[in-house]
């Protein structure tokens, strides 16, 4: 049976949620994708029963079959880690001897096995990472329920914490509603998303599609499209501080537009070709990232665009360096003001 | 290092400002005296009614005030100071004006005597009254503290792991203000115990032991009322330390 939530308001704490619709099927891995304060977390605690809605409804929620896994996880400081995670078959009064084996084997499936009689104040982040797991595991949830789990971790932590999330969704078959402020993230674990902004679904569906599609101007910011621009369109020209970006849009109106940044494409000559767009700049830095280098383009706006470390050598790209930048209008999106 | 200093010999003047006089009251009272005076029944009968009068009032507190303690810390509504300003208000006020106020509840012109036929002045349940009225504060506050340094998220989670919210507060909220509410119910024992003003008012007899105390200092001078005095700062000193090693375990 799939999670449904029809129109669900909820005022809590000063965040609310206005009119969520949401339609998940079981097995999916879910992610909600909201900056900070768009009311994720009001979402998960509505699901899990925590808080009952103002309006709207919620079906397809089993209770007492729902695991919740905080950013923070939320492990009792008055329990050892066994205790920890046997906690949910003790209050479901599972015999001693069965919890004890329960709570060894998801020991060691998690990999802690050698903790089990550690106090909590002495885990390290990770570790007690492992035993929130193993904790909302014990339960054998159908529905897991994850508040931003790897926020609090470095950037290696939170891969592999998104490689363990991947593996245990698999072996579970449980589904999985995950919030996070982290694109990368969403994208990397989803098989769908919804975007939350100021307590609104803006988006759903495959990750892909949200992303090559953002429906608005603060999705596309959100989504981590660099340029977005706003200004008058007129004769299918956007008119940008003395710059001019052929767009898809025939009527004369203000509009916004995005462009990802590795949409574009820079060259030192300007090049002949069936893109209609091309601007002339000086690169006014070089931000070098993981994936690659970041280069902003002065063009009278600034254009960040993605080379790669072996291409920005190649071009010799630095400060001052005179470039083109050249982009299709198949690849702007546009939005209304 | 002049820092450190200085902040010792501060703090070393207000330890000696609470030591003195007790020293003193201790050193100027014979040994022998100290002993015939335990054996006096008067004397220590009164310091067990003391002692009891005010665990009766403590545990009373543990079941009224750790629910209002939680409420106080998780909820915010109108009127929250004004219910927290109540709280506090029998540490401000003279106790002899808070015996007062509960005569006129309990004492034998009430409705609750009218309806209960119960004369409550004059037993240890009035001695209690009055210990609960001036102490309480100190159990609630300590144990709000305590609750509102713990994330209601503690609760949620047992909650989501299948606890009711009965048993997510019992298991959960509650082991984790063990310090504050061990604390605050020393507090409150301790300040029940030395409750003089609104206990005399409520009840001259059973005589407690400051009443015991203030009356041999009134009756017969310094001389008899230091030995009592003695007694019970030693047993009072006796069992704070016992509780609060104990509480460190």
């Amino acid at each position: 049976m799939s999670i449904q939530l029809r129109q669900v308001c909820k005022n809590f704490d000063g965040f609310s949620l206005h009119q969520v619709s949401l339609d998940i099927e079981p097995g999916d891995y879910f992610v909600i994708l909201g900056p900070s304060g768009a009311g994720k977390t009001l979402i998960l605690e509505l699901l899990a029963g925590l808080l009952t809605p103002d309006s709207g409804e919620i079906s397809g929620v089993t209770p007492g079959s729902i695991g919740f896994i905080y950013q923070d996880y939320m492990l009792f400081p008055h329990l050892n880690v066994s205790e920890n995670v046997g906690y949910g078959l003790k209050i479901r009064k599972t015999g001693k001897e069965k919890t004890a084996q329960i709570v060894q084997n998801l020991l060691e499936r998690n990999g802690i096995a050698h903790l089990a009689d550690r106090e909590i104040a002495n885990l390290s982040g990770g570790e007690k990472q492992r035993v929130a797991i193993a904790r909302a595991m014990a339960i054998s949830p159908r529905l897991l329920l994850l508040d931003e789990p790897t926020a609090a971790l470095d950037r290696s932590a939170r891969i592999n914490t998104r490689a363990t999330f991947i593996d245990l969704h698999r072996q579970t078959g449980a589904t999985f509603i995950h919030v996070t402020h982290d694109f990368e993230e969403a994208l990397a674990l989803a098989d769908k998303i919804a975007v939350l902004m100021d307590g609104r679904i803006v988006q759903w569906g495959k990750p892909e599609k949200v992303f090559n599609n953002p429906a608005n101007k603060n999705v596309a910011d959100f989504l981590g499209y660099r340029n977005v621009f706003g200004g008058p369109v007129k004769d299918g020209l956007l008119h940008l501080n003395g710059v001019s970006v052929a767009v898809p849009l025939e009527q004369s109106k203000l509009a916004y537009i995005a462009i990802r940044s590795d949409d574009i494409i820079i060259s030192k000559e300007e090049i002949e070709s069936s893109a209609r767009n091309s601007l002339f700049g000086r690169v006014k830095k070089c931000i070098y990232k993981s994936s690659g280098v970041e280069v902003i383009l002065d063009v009278g706006v600034d254009l960040a665009v993605d080379i790669t470390r072996k291409s920005c050598r190649e071009m010799a790209v630095c400060p001052g360096v005179p470039l083109w930048a050249t982009f299709k209008v198949s690849s702007i999106k546009v939005f209304e003001h | 290092m002049k820092f450190r200093l200085i902040f010792s010999v501060l703090g070393f003047l207000l330890v000696l400002f609470i030591a003195i006089p007790i020293l003193k009251l201790l050193i100027s009272t014979n040994p022998d005296v100290l002993m015939e005076t335990a054996k006096e029944t008067e004397v220590y009968s009164s310091i067990f009614l003391t002692l009891r009068a005010s665990l009766w009032a403590t545990l009373a507190a543990l079941f009224t005030g750790v629910p209002l303690a939680h409420f106080l810390a998780r909820k915010r509504f109108r009127g929250k100071k004004i219910i927290e300003g109540i709280i506090d208000l029998p540490v401000i006020i003279p106790h002899t004006a808070a015996g007062i106020a509960l005569l006129t509840v309990w004492g034998r012109n009430s409705l609750f005597f009218r309806v209960s036929g119960f004369n409550v002045m004059g037993t240890e349940v009035a001695v209690s009254l009055g210990m609960f009225f001036v102490s309480v504060p100190f159990l609630v506050n300590s144990v709000k503290e305590g609750f509102k340094l713990i994330d209601e998220r503690f609760e949620k989670t047992a909650v989501t792991l299948g606890a009711s919210r009965w048993k997510a507060f019992l298991t959960v909220s509650l082991p984790m203000v063990k310090k504050p509410l061990i604390s605050g119910a020393i507090m409150m024992w301790g300040r029940g115990i030395s409750e003089f003003g609104a206990v005399v008012i409520l009840a001259y007899h059973p005589m407690t032991a400051p009443v015991l105390i203030f009356e041999r200092f009134q009756n017969f001078g310094l001389k008899y009322a230091l030995p009592v005095t003695a007694l019970l700062v030693l047993i009072s000193l006796a069992v704070f330390i016992i509780v609060r090693v104990f509480e460190d375990k």
